[in-house]
């Protein structure tokens, strides 16, 4: 069942009780009945007087007192007609300033209400919200902390993949230049075995107590002489086939402690020779390298770490040929520092990128190619040193990098 | 939502009129106070600020009863135009059952309008009420003044959407009442499901808007 209760407040039928409250009715009625001469009641729809103390008009002529719409009660009074309908229209005016109000004031409660409830809903979000950023402040820095030491690991890791990264890069071609003697010293080896054979057969004739004569036709018919001068230059062959891979394990040697800081006396120039045997295979393809090798002092220094810089700026320059180029690599004793160039007619470097190419990640080649850190790897080695690496490049006619080491100052050591 | 009171018989429908501010509501709602010749009739209640501006709301309250003696009572509102009274806008517009859309036709008010249907749509959302099937009219109102929106202008605007469209000049009363009634008519429908007032009530939809209207006294039905 609907009751006039369930209206929004402000929208809610007012009962003549609720239009009254507020306004002094002893005095209202009071005044009335001095304008109308006679005793003056107001009586609500079912006819019951409002004002429980005053004067009671049962049988009195009454006219309604209209609401919105309908009658809200009766003003009673034994009075002419004309006068009772105007003391009437008194009171609905006085009824109608008070509906206003209490309106008013109702819609203003329920607005204001409304809107604090709103208040507090957005409150109780922000206090969650600020709840989720003090936790987070509580535990960014440590976050922080935590991915920049992720960061920094993987840049170390990085930076030690890009020192072995030029190693790598020769490994194809280092497998084939000792698979290559490999093949033949197994081929000889087989040929060898065959010869075993005859051998075998001329020892059978021998043991037998054969004859001179049937030893001799023996001898021949394995065609001995043939085979001990074949057997002669195989053995040579493969001897000197062990020892190119002896010569190329031994220049390996000198990239396989590029981790380890050992300082040694070495001459810079065998470092220099040691690291074009080494690329020869991946190098010879694209350019001619030419040595001018000077008078060089021991030096002491990371023969390993330095063997890696003279890579790096080869496979560079190796890399910077469009045609098939030059390379020019010249040391020289210069006022008691040690200066190699590394001169090349590859495609040089456009201007704008000249000052970069030291940045860390900085880096022209394809994706997959590099990763910016070769010569950022050289030229910490190269200051670990004492030393200094300058770059001078033309764009389209080539590049030289100047590495300079103090001779005196002997490294950091 | 329409409230049906069994004790008194009664069915009270609330009708909205929103709008930008001063785009001429409570003009409609004086004006059909002025026409309109309903058997029941109250006074309008205003609450306007010194400005004339309305601060809360107006109130025109209009009643008849069915041949059934269904007593129907209509409390037709205006809404506070201004940005700053949404709260009250938002009050007033609960539980409406049909909504007069009064946009000012100057050239100048186009965004007001446009803003203020916007808020008219979020609002119904927020009272819960369907905006799709809100019985609503779009009353382009003061044709009386110079640099309008021409009617071909306002039709292509408004072509394809669902709602009537009515123009008017509240201030001397054109269309004041052709817009009621076109609400009246949509209400009178969107009820009908609930209430039918045909069968139970012996109400159909043209007596019920000529009895909501009564006789009209001048000026508004031209």
């Amino acid at each position: 069942m609907m009751s006039s209760q369930q209206f929004d407040d402000f929208e809610r039928e007012l009962t003549l009780q609720e239009l009254l409250r507020g306004v002094d009715v002893r005095r209202l009625l009071g005044a009335l009945e001095n304008l109308l001469l006679a005793p003056v009641s107001i009586v609500d729809e079912n006819e019951t007087p409002v004002f429980e103390d005053g004067p009671t008009t049962p049988s009195a002529p009454k006219v309604p007192l209209i609401g919105e719409l309908e009658p809200l009660g009766y003003l009673a009074a034994e009075a002419e007609p004309r006068l009772l309908q105007a003391a009437a229209d008194v009171v609905a005016l006085l009824l109608r300033a008070n509906a206003r109000y209490l309106i008013a004031s109702d819609l203003h409660l329920k607005t204001q209400r409304d809107d604090f409830e709103e208040l507090q809903r957005r409150h109780a979000a922000l206090e969650v919200s600020e709840q989720r950023y003090k936790t987070l402040a509580k535990t960014l820095e440590q976050r922080v902390r935590e991915q920049v030491k992720t960061i920094e690991k993987a840049q170390i890791r990085l930076y030690e993949n890009e020192k072995l990264a030029s190693v790598g890069r020769l490994a194809a071609g280092i497998a084939h230049e000792i698979n290559n003697p490999i093949g033949f010293i197994r081929s000889n080896l087989n040929t060898i075995s065959s010869y075993l054979e005859s051998l075998k057969k001329i020892g059978a004739v021998v043991e037998s107590g054969a004859s001179t004569q049937a030893i001799q036709a023996a001898w021949k018919e394995e065609d001995m002489a043939f085979l001990q001068q074949d057997l002669r230059e195989i053995l040579d062959e493969s001897i000197s086939g062990t020892s190119r891979i002896a010569g190329i394990v031994k220049d390996l040697k000198g990239f396989s402690r590029v981790d380890q800081a050992a300082y040694e006396s070495t001459d810079i120039n065998d470092i220099i020779r040691q690291v074009c045997h080494v690329a020869a295979a991946e190098v010879d393809g694209k350019a001619e390298i030419g040595l001018d090798l000077g008078d060089l002092p021991s030096l002491h220094c990371q023969p390993g770490q330095l063997g890696q810089v003279f890579l790096a700026l080869l496979l560079n320059a190796a890399d910077a040929m469009t045609a098939r180029g030059k390379i020019l690599i010249r040391s020289r004793l210069d006022d008691n520092r040690i200066r190699v160039d590394v001169r090349d007619n590859g495609c040089g470097i456009a201007e704008s990128a000249l000052s970069h190419v030291f940045e860390p990640f900085f880096t022209t080649k394809e994706v997959g190619k590099g990763i910016g850190l070769g010569l950022t790897v050289c030229r910490d080695i190269v200051e670990s040193h004492g030393g200094t690496l300058d770059i001078k490049s033309r764009s389209g006619k080539g590049t030289l990098v100047t590495l300079c080491l103090p001779f005196k100052a002997g490294g950091r050591a | 939502m329409a409230i049906y009171e069994e004790e008194r018989n009664r069915l009270t429908i609330k009708l909205v009129y929103y709008g930008p501010a001063q785009s001429g509501k409570t003009t409609n709602l004086m004006r059909l106070h002025d026409f309109l010749g309903t058997d029941l009739k109250g006074d309008i209640m205003m609450m306007e600020t010194a400005n004339d501006r309305t601060l809360f709301f107006d109130l025109l309250p209009l009643g008849f009863k069915a041949p059934s003696g269904l007593a129907i009572k209509f409390k037709l509102y205006t809404v506070p135009g201004q940005v700053v009274h949404d709260s009250t806008r938002k009050a007033v517009l609960s539980r409406a059952d049909g909504v007069v859309f009064v946009a000012d036709s100057q050239r100048t008010q186009a965004i007001n309008n446009g803003e203020s249907f916007a808020n008219l749509e979020a609002n119904t959302h927020r009272v819960g009420i369907d905006f799709d099937t809100l019985p609503l009219v779009v009353q382009f109102n003061k044709r009386d003044l110079a640099d309008i929106l021409s009617e071909e202008e306002v039709l292509q605007r408004y072509r394809g959407a669902p709602w009537p469209l009515y123009f008017s000049s509240a201030i001397d009363g054109r269309g004041v009442v052709e817009t009621f009634k076109a609400l009246l008519q949509q209400v009178y429908d969107a009820l009908n499901d609930e209430f039918a007032f045909e069968q139970n009530h012996g109400l159909a939809g043209d007596e019920f808007v000529r009895q909501a209207t009564g006789t009209i006294s001048c000026g508004g039905a031209e």
